[in-house]
């Protein structure tokens, strides 16, 4: 894949704004559809979403969801809101206008409130963020139903002097004006402390291929989304809100219901009664707006670096229930709860993500220090490398990289054209590891199936420290998924092509 | 289905171009491949288990794990419940499975060999959650393999408390009892005469809390094997689990429950069921397999006295679940979150919270950015599923009293009004 071929590619990406200062290390990467304004133009309306299980005319899976929808820039509607992307002491304009039957509000904690704005009405405003860090926006009316609903997005806002010139400092940048001092020490270290040898945070890559973006981030937002209660709600009488208590009483404590339309349940005993009847709770989980493949194989939702280029996650959780957000192939640094920045900042597996806490992370993208090795600490090995029974190095995993399962040749009907075959055959490289919920409920979507819940990941798809093995070897489909398929133009949703 | 004022459909993204990871993503391959990058395994605790007895180990220091076997336990008011579990053909007292598995206790820096079999039916994985391998040995199936049969291979580099379970359908077969504890230990653990009791070491930087003798701090790049550890003389073990009765003892039935299937053309004919394993109710709660008694928001507690078996500890024997234990003496307690929701324990003397998830805290070079801290007593620690604290205990007066495990519901949880405790379990401590 060309360089250039990824900016012309560029463009097809999960919705981004950015407002003020320009970020041309975001505006370049092709996993973002991000549009550069001076001004937020928003109207809140509705929209009924397609899940992750949906097929149409074998299994209707939908959801009807309230929605920040970006008119100027113009982006395809969805749930979340667009992400917005800002610098500490940029003027934001802001114009949202009410397409819905009761009261609605633009909200972002301690930056900006919008009031209540009347159904048909447009509110005006103007705001100056004044600390960096990550932001939940949201209609904060009728707490908790409108924000639940889907009114919410996230709101990042970066420190000043990232653009420009900027002598090779004491100290590198952090995603912070003010970070504690452990925190300014990690992101020091980062690519200068012999144990944690490739880029600073702060440092790019243009030539490679990928090219890598400075300030590497991720945002997961975090929701659930329920069905039968959000139709409730979007049936309900005009003009009227629905009742807080209600909607928290479907949420969270509806009653258990055994549904259940399986043949194989059939099969226990006793026999398990067919019921098509879904309770109130949640039964879509999602980061993002995605589930299950969707944000997994998204660039732009889940971390796809090389060893030795760290970046940060931001996590944000818009719903009702906790997630336990758990990490595999690298432990991460917890560097910001709830806008404290850590003074302790522990590197732990997982991390607790509870209603309406934000919390930043650091990845250090390390190489999976549990990979056999000479000292045995943790530290990659310089020379020699511990070899294998065959004498060959144990890292990088070239003998694990030939490994495909299922193996080549396995064939399923192509999903564009009923007359072509595809091979569905999957390369162990570059290295897959997931990030999920180990709160299991939310791994789950319509009450079961597995793995199409709420998950991202962190993709290892090289190693800058590695002689020979900056990249490592990819097929057609993971190219693909860089680039987020063949020139989707900016108003389309992400993850994936366009749908037919 | 309500139709939208604005007309806007929001429609699921084309899989076109990417059919092979859609089919993976839920629907992974069952295989018994090679371990790639194979390297002698040089774990020298099935050996030391079979010199005292507890084991016959079939393939050099390789430990032996299938799953399932079912395993009926029985609940607070006497509900047996069926569980699917892990169990070791090598350790008789293990054979036929154990809720929760045997105790894994592996050397830092040995080459670990787990050969593992998918039965029952199969397939199944084991992932080691904090262990940090290849994608094929961190089994994690959309990402490798469902098995079958397989060598996990994998080398522990951090000294600390982890765990193990399924990785398959994990929504169910976690909560069905797959899973048991991991403890990564100093390189010489095994050596010499304390291999089978205590005192032990593990992880640890505390320069700043001199109460805990014998803290080595040094050099980890020398090899030093004491380097960064603490001595520790009793050990205890707080893995809190919860089960809802109605998915073991209804839908335990059917390992494929809901389980989606591709057909012949990803993205179109795939079968994706309803169920409600989205809906989980515990009514029954453990501490390391011990069934906390009382119903549901009812205060249960714990026996006094329970001990692990060495055969499920590695051959280590005298690791408590409830602490009897002496003044003056350092006290390690692990304490996993195995549940679906969060929890917060809190202990009734002063702790040091020396690790989080297997990372000590203040360790350098890589944890030189964070430092262990003291936690009063009385004071809640409160945290989600599959995280674990390391706490040392260390006290000079007398202990007669309890720790408190609550249990919260995880839908809920910082709302406000509605954060619930659904259960309270009470683990004895006596220090003498």
């Amino acid at each position: 894949m060309k360089r250039r071929d990824f900016v012309k590619y560029g463009v097809g990406g999960l919705a981004t704004l950015v407002v003020g200062s320009k970020m041309p290390w975001l505006m370049d990467n092709p996993a973002y559809a991000a549009a550069q304004t001076q001004n937020l133009n928003f109207t809140i309306t509705d929209a009924v979403k397609e899940m992750v299980t949906h097929e149409p005319g074998n299994n209707i899976a939908t959801c009807y969801f309230w929605i920040y929808q970006s008119n100027s820039p113009s982006f395809a509607p969805d749930c979340p809101g667009p992400q917005i992307y800002t610098t500490v002491g940029d003027t934001i304009n802001i114009s949202i206008t009410n397409a819905l039957d009761e009261n609605h509000a633009f909200f972002i904690p301690g930056v900006y409130d919008s009031g209540p704005i009347a159904p048909g009405a447009t509110v005006t405003g103007t705001f100056r963020p004044s600390r960096a860090g990550s932001y939940l926006y949201h209609d904060n009316l009728n707490p908790p139903v409108n924000r639940v609903m889907g009114l919410h997005g996230a709101f990042i806002v970066m420190p000043p002097n990232l653009q420009g010139t900027r002598a090779q400092g004491v100290h590198r940048l952090t995603p912070y004006d003010r970070p504690t001092p452990n925190v300014q020490k990690l992101f020091d270290d980062f690519g200068r402390a012999p144990w944690w040898p490739g880029l600073a945070w702060e440092q790019g890559d243009p030539a490679a291929n990928p090219p890598t973006p400075p300030f590497r981030q991720y945002v997961w937002l975090n929701h659930q989304a329920s069905p039968v209660l959000f139709e409730e709600v979007g049936n309900f009488t005009p003009g009227l809100d629905y009742s807080a208590t209600a909607f928290m009483d479907g949420f969270i404590n509806a009653p258990f219901i055994a549904t259940n339309n399986s043949p194989l349940m059939q099969l226990t005993v006793p026999p398990i009664a067919l019921n098509p009847i879904f309770n109130k709770k949640p039964h879509f989980f999602t980061i993002s707006g995605q589930s299950g493949h969707f944000c997994h194989n998204h660039p732009a939702i889940t971390p796809m670096n090389r060893v030795g280029e760290p970046c940060i996650v931001r996590i944000m959780n818009a719903g009702l229930w906790t997630h336990s957000m758990h990490m595999h192939c690298n432990h991460h640094f917890i560097v910001c709860v709830n806008g404290r920045i850590q003074s302790n900042p522990i590197w732990v597996d997982t991390f607790t993500s509870k209603p309406m806490d934000i919390y930043d992370m650091v990845i250090p993208y390390q190489r999976p220090p549990d990979v056999p090795n000479v000292l045995g600490i943790g530290r990659a090995d310089i020379s020699p490398p511990l070899t294998t029974i065959n004498g060959h190095p144990t890292w990088p995993p070239i003998e694990e990289f030939n490994v495909y399962q299922p193996a080549l040749g396995t064939k399923k009907i192509s999903f564009l054209n009923p007359l072509v075959t595809v091979d569905i055959g999957q390369r162990q490289s570059p290295l897959v590891y997931p990030m999920h919920d180990h709160s299991e409920p939310s791994q789950t979507a319509q009450g079961g199936n597995y793995n199409c819940g709420l998950i991202s990941g962190m993709n290892v798809i090289g190693d800058r420290n590695t002689p020979l093995y900056k990249n490592f070897p990819r097929d057609a489909d993971w190219d693909l998924m860089l680039t987020l398929g063949n020139g989707a133009p900016v108003d389309k949703p992400g993850g994936g092509n366009n749908p037919p | 289905m309500a139709l939208p004022k604005s007309g806007i459909i929001i429609p699921r993204r084309s899989i076109a171009g990417m059919e092979g990871m859609w089919a993976k993503m839920w629907d992974p391959p069952t295989t018994s491949p090679a371990t790639p990058e194979l390297c002698a395994p040089t774990n020298p605790v099935p050996a030391f288990m079979q010199s005292i007895g507890l084991a016959k180990v079939s393939r050099l220091n390789t430990v032996q794990r299938e799953l399932i076997d079912g395993v009926t336990i029985t609940g607070w008011d006497g509900t047996p419940l069926t569980c699917m579990c892990l169990g070791d053909k090598d350790i008789p007292l293990a054979k036929g499975g154990t809720y929760p598995a045997p105790t894994i206790r592996v050397p830092r820096g040995v080459v670990f060999h787990a050969e593992t079999v998918g039965k029952g039916p199969p397939p199944h994985t084991i992932h080691w959650h904090g262990i940090e391998p290849t994608p094929m040995n961190d089994g994690v199936g959309h990402a490798s393999q469902e098995i079958g049969q397989y060598i996990y291979q994998w080398q522990p580099n951090f000294i600390g408390s982890y765990f193990y379970h399924c990785h398959r359908n994990t929504v169910q077969h976690f909560e069905m009892g797959l899973f048991g504890f991991l403890i990564i230990e100093p390189p010489d653990a095994y050596l010499g005469g304390n291999a089978g009791g205590y005192p032990r070491r593990t992880a640890a930087s505390l320069a700043a809390f001199p109460q805990f003798p014998g803290f080595v701090a040094g050099d980890l790049a020398s090899g030093d094997p004491h380097a960064y550890t603490v001595p520790y003389d009793y050990e205890a073990l707080w893995v809190c689990d919860d089960m809802d009765s109605y998915w073991h003892n209804i839908i335990g039935q059917e390992a494929k429950a809901w389980y989606p299937a591709i057909l012949t053309r990803p993205g179109v004919d795939d079968q994706f069921w309803h169920g409600h394993f989205h809906d989980f109710n515990p009514d029954n709660w453990f501490i390391t397999g011990v069934s906390v008694s009382n119903a549901p928001g009812v205060t249960g507690t714990i026996p006094g006295g329970v001990v692990v078996p060495a055969a499920l500890n590695s051959g280590v024997t005298g690791m408590q679940v409830s602490i009897n234990a002496t003044t003056n003496n350092t006290i390690l307690v692990r304490v996993l979150c195995a549940s679906y929701n969060s929890m917060q324990v809190t202990f009734p003397v002063d702790v040091v919270i020396i690790a989080w998830d297997g990372r000590a805290l203040g360790v350098p070079p890589l944890t030189r950015y964070n430092y262990a801290y003291k936690v009063p007593a009385n004071t809640p620690i409160r945290y989600s599923v599959a995280r674990r604290i390391d706490a040392l205990i260390r006290t000079t007066t007398p202990v007669n009293s309890f720790a408190t495990v609550e249990f919260f519901n995880t839908r809920g949880e910082n709302v406000p009004g509605r954060e619930q405790i659904v259960k309270t379990a009470r683990i004895p401590i006596n220090i003498l």
